[in-house]
């Protein structure tokens, strides 16, 4: 108990730290971002009535002080520039949930055909499946996603007949995005869980088996799969709640109004407000995720005590 | 199998003087070992056995070449002279690859294949300048993190912290800051990337000085350079190079996404990640697709390259590999 | 010495034979040959040592009985004869399914590594019940608990529940002898059983060993490197040296009347043959590289009393007694008598001799 509650507080310092970096990078950024088309046509008096009423030229701290109290009182505040004056959470309600589905069937896909595929690569290292499946990890991890979302954005379209842009009743619309989107995260399982397992092939208990006279299958399916997972583990929780934060590319190339471009958006808006509600949400669900991807493994691995050492990551 | 038998076959061959003391010489039984074992050797050895590394060096190696020379051969055009068409006195615009124009010519009516072979340099450039700036950073901070144990405490909390900071926002906010240009990118890049080497410098370090072959070695008298050369720098260098390999795929991929969002290069300066916005926008056009697939290709080409040879050279100077 | 006499055990039937077996590997592009023609019969319920140095090939050597040979190994000569079958020719899992576990059945060196952490120590032992003795469920878990009983393991309701990560390394390596022992195999195999333990536990695996040879009717092959170990427990001893068999006898023989210079030398090793204030003795050199051929005997340049054919020719077995016999020239009718070295005479008037056979 006492374990989590030092790292529970041990996070929220670093979110803590993280949302007041953000906050003055933001402050960083050029005056003339916060009007738009309208700065030059402004004098200067309208500037400054203009930041004054977003709350721009009270000094540094007390903004912070601000926008911590709100929080406390679970406000995040409106948006500024990104829609003037709707309340965020308002904004996130409708986006999170749409990339939350996209998300989920997603990972739900990657999951499947990761695994499996990883699973193929080990029992059949150095064989076809493996080669394939290696050539496939690399195209999605070395190319960047943009160029092969686009391309099957150009081919399948034609080829396979689907829609280009996501449509709420078209069901068919659903496919290429999931499908985009699963890519990358089946490259990432498959490789992670075939490199867990080839390690612990490699181990004595593994040749104990062996010399029991356990077949290979058997080898694999009661011993090694299953050790092999609990490293996974750690990751899945996080897995499953980045969910929310949709994917840039897949959302705008097909024009799904999810959280994805939120980000980028609220940056180049310069909608402070915005942008620090995004990384508090963004930061939030990496460390309670890691948390939750700690518990889960030290249910699987009876050897792990948590709260021994170690460092945060 | 009675000895009997046996020294009845060889009684005759055998010459009776053979059974007289032999010299003793105490030095020849030292003579074993398999000492010809060399790290590096050994490295190369491996890594030349995976014939497909081998291939995609020597395209990359191809690539780049032809890179720095592409201007200097006859015939080149200029990547940001816009073509007029003299007969018409129209721009030749979106013209698809032919004897004149090798790979076409964008909607403005630039030659593609000049722009192409520019915006790899620049790609290229950036990338390799990412690495390098990414190495020496991220190694002396790494260093000095594992080395100097009072700082550990306090890097790992920046680490963390900067971690935590999704990068897409400080590439975003920096490029926005420093307005975008070639160098703007590479800096924004290095402050994100710089994470990933220092960790793995200083789990190192940290490794180097307690695994007990360095703690041997130094009861032995070994010299701090041998030590670092012998014991330290193999494993070094091999990650270094990893990452360095890998940075390059990564800083093309951080670009393009710049330019997708439209906080990349100035448009001015063909880069890859430009050549991809302009393709992406025609290439519903079955004839206008080229603009996309050639620097498409050339992109999947040097990325998956750089991220193989990178990943079979450290497998290669894994030394569990080394069989 | 031992449960049976001598007699006994060279009467009874031979149940493992290998002749001239030759080994080799792919390691870094070039072949090494780790077994040179190495010959052994196993007799029906004794326990025969393989004594040698790192890189003698013992364990090499008996993981060829289980096909458990490492991937860029192979049999490329000689056989291996176990019930009327040669193991040598065996290539598919199928085949060495027959022999693991239910013939033969192995224990490893290292406990702590050797046991699936994930797993309970008792679903461990169970498995191997299940795959060779034909029982599910409830009775496999009762004749389990009666193994757990048997290796010394007390509680063993409580402790069949528990990870390996809570027992120490003597009891680890008493559930892994468990695991082979609830095999029910004919031969057990036990590479360096008590290297990797205390000496104080060390005692008692042996004593469990020797326990469960008697209660299951076993044959046990122990490889080690440590003298004392082979003195406790041993009917026979083969020692290797280089790949080979160089010298194979009961106990008493290869102790008190060795033959092979390199027997000799092994034995003035032993540190309680010291003198005080002397210094203690040690073989110069070092192994011959398995890599190059070896040209006669393997063991001449080290040897201060090698012969010159020592260098030329490979000396074949020559017959000391019906149950004794070693690979030297030394034995040959034409050497010169050459008498074992202070340390053996030594060994005999400090620890017998009385009873020769």
């Amino acid at each position: 108990m006492k374990y989590f509650i030092t790292r529970l507080l041990r996070s929220l310092l670093t979110l803590i730290i993280v949302v007041t970096v953000v906050f003055l990078l933001m402050r960083m950024m050029p005056v003339e971002g916060y009007f738009g088309a309208s700065f030059d046509k402004l004098d200067e008096a309208q500037k400054v009535a203009k930041l004054e009423n977003l709350g721009l030229l009270d000094p540094w701290y007390i903004q912070l002080k601000d926008f911590y109290v709100d929080l406390l009182n679970g406000d995040l505040g409106e948006s500024i520039t990104y829609r003037p004056k709707v309340a965020i959470t308002k904004i996130l309600g409708d986006k999170l949930l749409i990339s939350l589905r996209f998300g989920f069937a997603s990972l739900c896909l990657s999951l499947v055909v990761g695994l499996s595929l990883g699973i193929l690569m080990a029992r059949f290292k150095g064989k076809l499946w493996d080669k394939l499946g290696t050539w496939y990890v690399v195209g999605a991890n070395a190319v960047p996603a943009v160029i092969y979302y686009l391309l099957i954005q150009v081919f399948f379209t034609d080829i396979f007949n689907l829609p280009l842009l996501f449509d709420k009743s078209d069901p068919k619309s659903w496919i290429l995005p999931v499908f985009c989107l699963s890519l990358v995260n089946i490259a990432y399982y498959a490789m992670w869980i075939r490199r867990y397992m080839v390690d612990e092939l490699n181990k004595d208990y593994v040749r104990l088996a062996r010399a029991k006279g356990l077949k290979n299958k058997e080898i694999m399916l009661k011993h090694v799969m299953r050790n092999a997972f609990v490293p996974m583990a750690q990751y899945l929780p996080a897995s499953i709640l980045y969910t929310v934060s949709g994917s840039i590319y897949v959302e705008s190339l097909f024009s799904i109004p999810g959280t994805g471009g939120l980000l980028v958006t609220a940056i180049q808006r310069q909608d402070n407000s915005l942008v620090q509600s995004l990384v508090l949400l963004y930061s939030s669900i990496g460390i309670i995720g890691l948390m939750l991807g700690d518990i889960l493994m030290a249910t699987f691995d009876p050897r792990i005590k948590l709260g021994s050492g170690g460092g945060s990551r | 199998m009675t000895s009997k038998k046996i020294i009845n076959k060889m009684a005759d061959n055998i010459d009776p003087s053979l059974f007289e003391f032999a010299e003793y010489d105490e030095t020849k039984g030292e003579l074993s070992g398999y000492s010809n074992y060399s790290f590096w050797r050994s490295t190369v050895q491996v890594f030349m056995k995976n014939k497909v590394a081998l291939a995609l060096l020597i395209v990359i190696a191809a690539v780049v070449a032809f890179t720095l020379i592409q201007p200097y051969l006859p015939n080149q055009k200029s990547p940001t002279q816009i073509y007029i068409n003299p007969e018409t006195g129209m721009q030749f615009r979106n013209v698809r690859p032919n004897g004149e124009f090798w790979f076409g010519t964008n909607s403005i009516g630039q030659d593609l294949w000049a722009r192409i072979w520019s915006g790899t340099r620049t790609s290229l450039f950036i990338g390799f300048a990412v690495g390098l700036f990414e190495a020496i950073v991220g190694i002396t901070i790494g260093a000095l993190w594992g080395y100097v144990r009072k700082l550990d405490a306090l890097i790992t909390e920046i680490y963390n912290v900067w971690d935590n900071i999704p990068s897409t926002v400080v590439l975003i906010i920096l490029t926005y800051i420093m307005k975008p240009s070639i160098s703007t990118i590479i800096f924004a890049m290095c402050m994100t990337g710089w994470l990933q080497m220092a960790r793995f410098v200083r789990n190192l370090i940290i490794i180097i000085r307690d695994r007990e072959y360095n703690l041997a070695s130094r009861c032995l008298g070994t010299p701090a350079s041998r030590i670092i050369t012998k014991n330290l720098l193999p494993y070094l260098v091999s990650v270094i190079m990893l990452r360095m390999a890998l940075a390059i795929p990564a800083a093309i991929g951080n670009e393009v996404f710049l330019s997708y969002i439209g906080m990349g290069l100035p448009i001015d300066i063909p880069s890859l990640g430009n050549l991809i916005n302009e393709g992406r926008s025609l290439m519903m056009d079955p004839n206008q697709r080229y603009q996309l697939f050639f620097p498409a290709v050339v992109i999947s080409v040097v990325t998956i390259s750089f991220y193989v040879i990178g990943n079979v050279f450290a497998d290669s100077a894994d030394p569990r590999n080394h069989v | 010495m031992g449960h049976k006499s001598i007699e006994e055990i060279i009467n009874s039937e031979v149940i493992l034979s290998v002749d001239d077996l030759v080994i080799k590997f792919n390691l870094r592009g070039q072949e090494l040959t780790a077994i040179r023609g190495a010959s052994l019969d196993l007799h029906k319920g004794e326990s025969l040592a393989i004594v040698g140095e790192s890189g003698s090939g013992k364990s090499v050597f008996t993981k060829t009985f289980m096909g458990l040979l490492d991937a860029n190994g192979r049999i490329e000569e000689g056989t291996i004869m176990y019930k009327g079958e040669d193991l040598a020719k065996y290539k598919t899992e199928d085949e060495w399914i027959k022999i693991r576990g239910k013939e033969i059945a192995m224990v490893f060196q290292d406990p702590m590594t050797s046991l699936n952490p994930l797993k309970t120590i008792g679903k461990q032992v169970q498995e191997s019940i299940e795959l060779h003795q034909n029982l599910k469920g409830e009775e496999a878990k009762k004749l389990t608990l009666e193994i757990l009983n048997d290796v010394g393991i007390s509680e063993p309701e409580k402790r069949y529940k528990q990870y390996p990560h809570e027992f120490s390394g003597g009891m680890r390596q008493r559930v892994v002898i468990a695991i082979a022992v609830a095999c029910n195999p004919n031969v057990l195999i036990c590479d360096e059983p008590t290297t990797a333990l205390d000496v104080t536990i060390q005692a008692q695996i042996l004593q469990l060993l020797k326990n469960l040879q008697e209660k299951y009717n076993l044959t046990i092959i122990y490889i080690t490197h440590d003298l004392g170990v082979v003195a406790n427990v041993a009917d026979r001893i083969a020692v290797m040296y280089a790949g080979d068999i160089v010298e194979l006898g009961t106990a008493d023989e290869v102790f008190f009347d060795p033959k092979h210079p390199y027997t000799w030398a092994l034995l003035s090793s032993l540190p309680q043959l010291g003198i005080k204030g002397e210094p203690l003795y040690s073989i110069s050199g070092t192994p011959p590289n398995l890599f190059k051929e070896i040209v006669g005997d393997a063991f001449a340049p080290r040897n201060p009393k090698a012969l010159k054919i020592d260098f030329i020719e490979r000396p074949p077995y020559f017959q000391v007694s019906q149950t004794h016999k070693a690979r030297t020239w030394l034995l040959d009718p034409r050497a010169p008598k050459v008498e074992p070295p202070v340390m053996i005479q030594k060994m005999r008037e400090k620890w017998g001799g009385a009873d020769e056979k």
